[in-house]
């Protein structure tokens, strides 16, 4: 039951290790988050819902989280070890910060962030606490959005357009690759049309993968980073796009 | 070696004269509590001289700069322990300075075998409304006094007194915006500073503001103004800032 996106090139194929676990013991999971570029920098959004083997238990889950003030990392998988991971990054960035007296460095935070997928990789293999995330930053040196994925290995790899992570992002995995062909790269795109285009891709894949909440009831959650920083943008905006 | 009790008092008043001689030059720093934020501001010669300890907590101090590097990253340890094992809202400045750093400053202090921390610091917690901000002044032996409003260090306790003045004169029950709160502890570190006069020329009959702006003035020649904010409101998750002081001081100083 460990849901992999659909990029990570390795794949926890054969028996679900999760079917061996007690009942209750079952992560909370499940999801689809995308990160893309725009003209100003990335966008991320993601479906609300968190579920547990085949039940819904939260239908209002924020899984684009921000680590500082430009950087976003979204997260797939086991909820209860990303949160962890993502409070312990927080905190790390800042003491660093503060204590150095500078910035931790990009590269810095995406060697944190493998850092800690890889640790994770043995109760991972157990079924235990698996999960995948997408990081999205503002260069602020040459004034550009960066995404970079992860695989559940914790190796990583920058993508020029998008990424996607979660159950659902198998799914729609091709789609990406027909906006682009068809119609234009992303970080050309303005910010609407942006939203537009992961709003529908997220919509599809709820239609397609029972782990991603639709929209129906809760709007998903979407951020930006752009060179003033992480912004969350307002559910009457997400709710007027979607109608 | 035979330590009598006559030996310890004096130990310590050796102690306490050491540090004072060391301090005495020390250029002031004051802390004011502003309508959105907490201003911290100091005038210094080259090293950094305010700095971020946590979320809503900052801090500077005059005294040596490797006791001042000691306590500081004292600090930053202990509000990052509690912030990340319980909850950012449970690192305040009482628990930090209370619980953590005075009572270790204290212990060191009395430590025969060992030379005292030559420092006197200022810790500033910003709260949600101004007048529930807290400013805590810490002593080389441990003792520390808690404030609002607004408050100072200085290198003797003239410095201070001259200091609290300026800033008792202006803290009435109209909170200060920025601009203002700027100019009010940049007058009141003159006054602190003119105490150990030096770089004061004008005479003593010169009008009181006219006075303090020209012994600004003087010691810019030398030195630089160094200000921080902590800002409540903004949306941000840092909400420390260094300041570009320049635009302030040439409202004050007129150019």
């Amino acid at each position: 039951m460990l849901s992999c996106g659909g990029m990570a090139p390795i794949s926890f194929t054969g028996a679900d290790p999760a079917a061996a676990l007690p009942e209750g013991l079952v992560d909370t999971q499940g999801t689809t988050v995308i990160a893309v570029k725009f003209d100003r920098g990335v966008l991320n959004v993601g479906d609300r819902r968190a579920t547990s083997a085949h039940a819904i238990l939260y239908d209002r889950a924020d899984k684009v989280l921000p680590l500082d003030d430009y950087t976003l990392v979204a997260i797939s998988g086991s909820y209860a070890r990303a949160m962890e991971v993502v409070r312990y990054l927080r905190h790390s960035f800042k003491y660093y910060e503060r204590s150095q007296l500078q910035p931790m460095s990009l590269e810095g935070k995406l060697a944190e962030l493998t850092r800690m997928v890889a640790g994770n990789v043995a109760s991972a293999m157990q079924g235990i606490g698996g999960f995948i995330p997408v990081l999205s930053a503002y260069d602020l040196e040459a004034e550009e959005g960066r995404i970079f994925f992860y695989d559940g290995l914790g190796a990583r790899f920058e993508t020029t357009e998008f990424a996607a992570a979660g159950s659902g992002s198998e799914r729609i995995r091709g789609i990406f690759d027909y906006i682009l062909r068809t119609k234009r790269p992303f970080h050309e795109m303005a910010l609407e049309e942006a939203l537009r285009e992961t709003l529908t891709l997220l919509d599809i894949a709820a239609d397609l993968d029972s782990a991603t909440g639709g929209y129906a009831k809760i709007p998903p959650i979407a951020k930006t980073i752009t060179q003033a920083g992480v912004e969350e943008l307002p559910e009457s905006k997400l709710k007027e796009m979607i109608a | 070696m035979v330590f009598t009790p006559y030996d310890w008092n004096q130990h310590l008043a050796h102690k306490s004269d050491y540090v004072e001689d060391r301090l005495r030059e020390g250029s002031p720093v004051v802390a004011v509590s502003f309508d959105e934020g907490v201003l911290l501001l100091t005038a210094r010669k080259s090293q950094r001289k305010i700095f971020e300890i946590y979320d809503r907590l900052m801090y500077s101090a005059i005294g040596n700069q490797a006791d001042i590097e000691s306590i500081r990253i004292a600090s930053i340890d202990f509000a990052h322990q509690e912030g990340y094992g319980r909850s950012p809202d449970d690192v305040t400045v009482q628990r930090l300075v209370g619980f953590a750093i005075s009572p270790a400053l204290k212990r060191a202090f009395n430590d025969a075998t060992s030379g005292p921390y030559v420092l006197r610091a200022v810790f500033a917690e910003m709260c949600k409304r101004p007048e529930e901000d807290l400013f805590l002044t810490l002593n080389y032996d441990g003792e520390f006094s808690v404030l609002s409003g607004g408050a100072a260090i200085g290198g003797t306790p003239d410095h201070e007194e001259a200091m609290g003045q300026v800033l008792s004169s202006v803290t009435g029950d109209q909170t200060p915006g920025l601009g203002q709160a700027f100019e009010i502890a940049l007058h009141a570190w003159a006054a602190g500073r003119m105490q150990t006069g030096e770089g004061d020329e004008t005479p003593e009959s010169t009008d009181p503001e006219t006075r303090w702006k020209s012994f600004v003035k003087e010691a810019l020649q030398t030195s630089i103004v160094e200000a921080a904010v902590l800002e409540r409101d903004t949306r941000r998750d840092r909400k420390f800032k260094v300041l570009d002081t320049s635009p302030y001081l040439d409202t004050i100083l007129g150019g």
